[in-house]
């Protein structure tokens, strides 16, 4: 992270004697970036982002601006005739709603007055490890509702039971891969296969009525519904650099899939239609 | 029809349960999700199948149905309006438009022949235009509530 100040600061801990004095812009500045990093990179619209910053700049007598590019988010705080400017690259990592929920309601215990900046501070690590659910009940609960999807679709029972089984390989994988830091377009790509091959090998064995569909909706758990959604948000508020960059990546992951799915049906000789 | 719209509402509600555990939403939007997910989908199954409304226009009511319920009940849920509108909204991606659009796309390229090709091309068009004006319509749908109601949509977590 890089942050350039007009007033440097000597300390910077949560000590007793920090603690009964109002921040400066630079210790703010430090604390929103890694803030705007926490709740950007679970999955919040650009909006709700610029609200919570606000809010919390403003819980401190400061003002904040700031702008996000594809890969760093770049943030200023004001207060009078002080201001620090910091650059935080953006890091990935999953998307979590009860991180989003944890970090909105910080910032409105901030504005309220019920926890000042130096308890936020401390706070914010341990909001940010929030706990996910198990990794196996993610599993099933995944696979359930792409099974669910199939027969949104109309796919009769087995349909439904290829997609899960094809759901539950693909899903497993992916948790694996990205366990091991592999690059997720590369994961898309590889579960997307996997999926695609298991549930083609299903249609070949002559399991159900609707093989198609099966295999059509083996990979909809890959399609990255949320950051197409946040695209548009973000595109309605105006933050047209971050509504790209969105879609971009979300254009990126889906043609990942639609690779994995083609040479899975290519590999068992399966026709598209 | 009941038991189709039954069943519809059902399997809209278990999908938007699983999607959403993968975007990890507090414990308490579980139930939320399903809720407003049964109630999108069923209403786009009536539009379609009582009404016989193109899909585009039932996914956009659908959707804005969805984006309301979500809004409204976030400051009772105490989550913003986005944990459980998303995951309501995923069982409505047209999966299978999508899939006939790249499938059609790659028959494009593998056929030399004009006949061929016009007819997958057709086919290309045709799904990928569907897709797009019903992924439109969800969106748009989904997200005008939260912007028409800000007061709602962003003090849910509010805590006085």
């Amino acid at each position: 992270m890089a942050c350039d100040c007009e007033k440097p600061v000597t300390d910077q801990n949560n000590t007793p004697a920090s603690v009964s004095r109002e921040p400066d812009v630079r210790e703010t500045s430090l604390f929103l970036s890694e803030y705007a990093v926490q709740l950007f990179g679970s999955g919040c619209t650009c909006v709700r982002l610029e609200k919570n910053m606000k809010r919390i700049a403003a819980s401190v007598g400061m003002n904040v601006e700031f702008s996000i590019l594809p890969r760093h988010i770049h943030i200023t705080v004001t207060k009078g005739a002080e201001d620090c400017t910091s650059v935080v690259a953006i890091r990935e990592m999953p998307i979590s709603f009860a991180r989003i929920t944890d970090l909105s309601r910080l910032s409105w215990q901030m504005a309220d007055g019920k926890m000042d900046f130096y308890e936020a501070r401390a706070v914010l690590p341990r909001v940010c490890n929030c706990s996910c659910v198990s990794p196996w009940t993610l599993t099933f609960l995944v696979s359930l509702a792409n099974a669910s999807f199939c027969r949104l679709f109309s796919g009769d029972v087995w349909a439904m039971a290829v997609v899960f089984v094809a759901t539950f390989i693909g899903y497993m994988l992916k948790r694996a891969l990205l366990s091991r830091h592999i690059d997720m377009r590369l994961t898309v790509l590889a579960c997307s296969f996997v999926s695609s091959v298991t549930a083609c090998a299903g249609g070949i064995t002559g399991l159900g009525l609707t093989p198609e569909i099966a295999v059509a909706t083996s990979v909809l758990y890959l399609v990255p519904g949320i950051p197409f959604i946040n695209s548009f948000c973000d595109l309605i508020d105006r933050h047209y650099i971050c509504a790209y960059g969105r879609a971009m990546h979300a254009i990126v992951l889906v043609c990942c899939l639609s690779f994995g799915l083609c040479a899975g049906m290519a590999l068992m000789h399966v026709p598209m239609f | 029809m009941v038991v189709e719209l039954f069943q519809d509402a059902l399997f809209a509600a278990v999908a938007a349960i699983g999607f959403s555990a993968i975007s990890n939403p507090p414990r308490r939007a579980y139930l939320y999700c399903a809720l407003i997910a049964a109630a999108g989908h069923s209403l786009r199954f009536c539009l379609m199948h009582s009404a016989g409304w193109h899909i585009v226009l039932s996914s956009l009511c659908a959707a804005a149905l969805i984006g309301l319920l979500a809004v409204l009940f976030s400051p009772h849920a105490r989550i913003p309006a986005e944990s459980a509108l998303y995951p309501a909204l995923l069982p409505m991606i047209p999966g299978i438009y999508a899939y006939k659009t790249f499938g059609a796309l790659v028959m494009c390229m593998y056929y030399g022949g004009e006949k061929e090709f016009l007819h997958y091309f057709y086919l290309f068009a045709n799904n990928g235009l569907t897709t797009f004006f019903i992924l439109l319509a969800m969106v748009v749908g989904a997200t005008i509530p939260m912007f028409l109601l800000p007061k709602i949509s962003f003090q849910a977590t509010r805590q006085l």
